[in-house]
């Protein structure tokens, strides 16, 4: 792994944490960076819901079979285990695992992953989600790699927390439901752009993402305004089946 | 057929929501459960001693829908009076918890709101939004006189029954009777982003808000006795569409 690149990453989280930034699309960055940075195929961020529950918030792709790969370990998989544990679960060879995460382990296979990491988030005493890692390959993930992926995911935790007093359980909920919230709401954008445009909803995303860069404007804010009807994005060329 | 069936997944959390509905259809009273039985659930798990449901319309700022008592009644007008307090931030932000009004925090947060109700005998509130992603239906509002932090299960019950309460008011009000126990309402959260996918392609097909696509969505699942994923998931694979008042525009061929 080269130097320049993980330097770079690590400046870019900490230029972005000084500002004012929209705390979903700064997780769906650092899970593009986690792909480029270990090597690995895909990765994905799931939050706690603080009702027991795991909750997808980003993933390096937001390919649907990819993302339901995610959702499920919702139910079962290395993800839960590692939420319930605090620990890193690592698991080389996922076709040795069919006993243990029987669906999870069929829809990894369906979309051929053969190896799985699953990384804590964690806040002190408490584990508020987890950085999850797919490869197509199976192996295990060397040391140093698996030592950046922890870095990326305490970093995740300081972004979601911001920079906000964070030994308060007040404002850890605040912020936790609101990524959630957020989350839903890109899903309503998507929606609304996918039907609007005629695309399907993983291109709907893309767009929406362009969008709001070139505007300078936050993700979530742009999705709010979609979803309220007080912002319609211009159709683009793909538009044309579009009433 | 298992639409109703909360028991697949994290057993913690099938645990959780079965226990709470039971508390929920305990206080219908073996009526049809409207949302002050949710509240009224939502004040007895959380241990508080009063609660309100505010729901925000198009025409008006924020209208009452339920307050368990007087004090709540009293701190949900001093809310609707001053346009200030945790309550008001929470129709638009995040879950707001004040463990303790007291604190200099907040009163220069809520300068008048904050005195006014530590002088109504209030010493904690805790507001809880009621939002699925951009639509806003309203907040559940949590009163306690003595100061104190919500302990981590009695958050996660109010946050469960936060959804449930979105849930009662998306759906047709006769529609979970307390004369059957499996009959809780599908969760409004992340848990199936195909369904809030689906809610922002139907707000195009029928030129309606989020708000009412939604309703439409739950209430088209509801009709077909089907799962709403399942639904969601065929209106996002462009299988189905659905027509004015709800009617399925079915999209083979």
């Amino acid at each position: 792994m080269a130097e320049t690149p993980l330097a770079d990453v690590f400046v870019e989280m900490a230029d972005t944490l000084i500002d004012d930034f929209d705390v979903i699309e700064f997780l769906h960055v650092l899970t593009e960076r986690c792909v480029e940075l270990l090597g690995v195929s895909a990765a994905g961020l799931l939050l706690t819901d603080q009702r027991d529950t795991l909750q997808v918030v980003a993933a390096s792709s937001e390919r649907t079979r990819l993302l339901e790969l995610f959702q499920l370990q919702t139910d079962q998989g290395p993800c839960l285990d590692c939420f319930h544990t605090g620990q890193p679960v690592s698991v080389a060879d996922l076709t040795l695992t069919t006993a243990r995460w029987p669906r999870f382990t069929a829809a990894a296979a369906e979309v051929g992953f053969a190896a799985v990491h699953a990384l804590p988030m964690r806040l002190r005493s408490e584990v508020i989600g987890a950085l999850n890692l797919f490869d197509v390959q199976p192996g295990a993930i060397d040391g140093d790699k698996l030592r950046i992926g922890q870095a990326l995911a305490d970093v995740a935790t300081i972004g979601l927390l911001q920079h906000r007093a964070i030994h308060q359980r007040d404002i850890l909920t605040e912020q936790l439901q609101t990524a959630l919230n957020s989350r839903v709401l890109i899903e309503q954008a998507k929606g609304i752009l996918a039907e609007r445009l005629q695309v399907d909803v993983g291109q709907a995303f893309a767009i929406l993402r362009d969008s709001a860069r070139s505007r300078n404007r936050r993700l979530s804010e742009l999705s709010q305004a979609i979803v309220d009807g007080s912002e319609q994005l211009a159709p683009g060329p793909v538009a044309n089946r579009s009433g | 057929m298992d639409r109703n069936n909360p028991g697949r997944g994290d057993p913690m959390t099938a645990d959780r929501r079965r226990r709470l509905w039971a508390v929920v259809v305990d206080a219908a009273r073996g009526g049809a459960v409207a949302v002050d039985h949710v509240c009224a659930a939502a004040v007895s798990v959380a241990g508080v001693d009063s609660g309100a449901v505010a729901v925000i319309l198009d025409a008006t700022p924020r209208e009452l829908v339920c307050a368990t008592d007087r004090t709540a009644l009293e701190l949900e007008d001093l809310t609707l009076t001053l346009g200030e307090g945790p309550c008001v931030d929470a129709t638009t932000g995040g879950p707001v918890l004040v463990g303790d009004l007291t604190v200099p925090e907040c009163r220069n947060r809520w300068p008048v709101f904050a005195p006014a109700a530590v002088l109504a005998g209030t010493g904690a509130v805790f507001a809880l939004p009621l939002r699925v992603g951009g639509i806003r239906l309203g907040v559940l509002d949590l009163y306690r006189a003595c100061a104190g932090d919500l302990g981590a299960e009695q958050l996660a019950d109010a946050l469960v029954l936060a959804d449930t309460a979105c849930a009662v008011l998306l759906d047709d009000a006769t529609r979970h009777g307390a004369d059957r126990d499996d009959q809780w309402p599908e969760r409004t959260g992340l848990h199936h982003p195909e369904v809030h996918q689906a809610t922002g392609m139907i707000t195009v097909q029928l030129g309606v808000p989020a708000a009412v696509a939604l309703i439409r969505l739950r209430a088209y699942a509801y009709s077909q006795d089907r799962r709403l994923r399942d639904v969601a998931a065929d209106v996002v694979a462009r299988r189905l569409g659905l027509g004015p008042a709800g009617t399925a525009d079915d999209r083979h061929g």
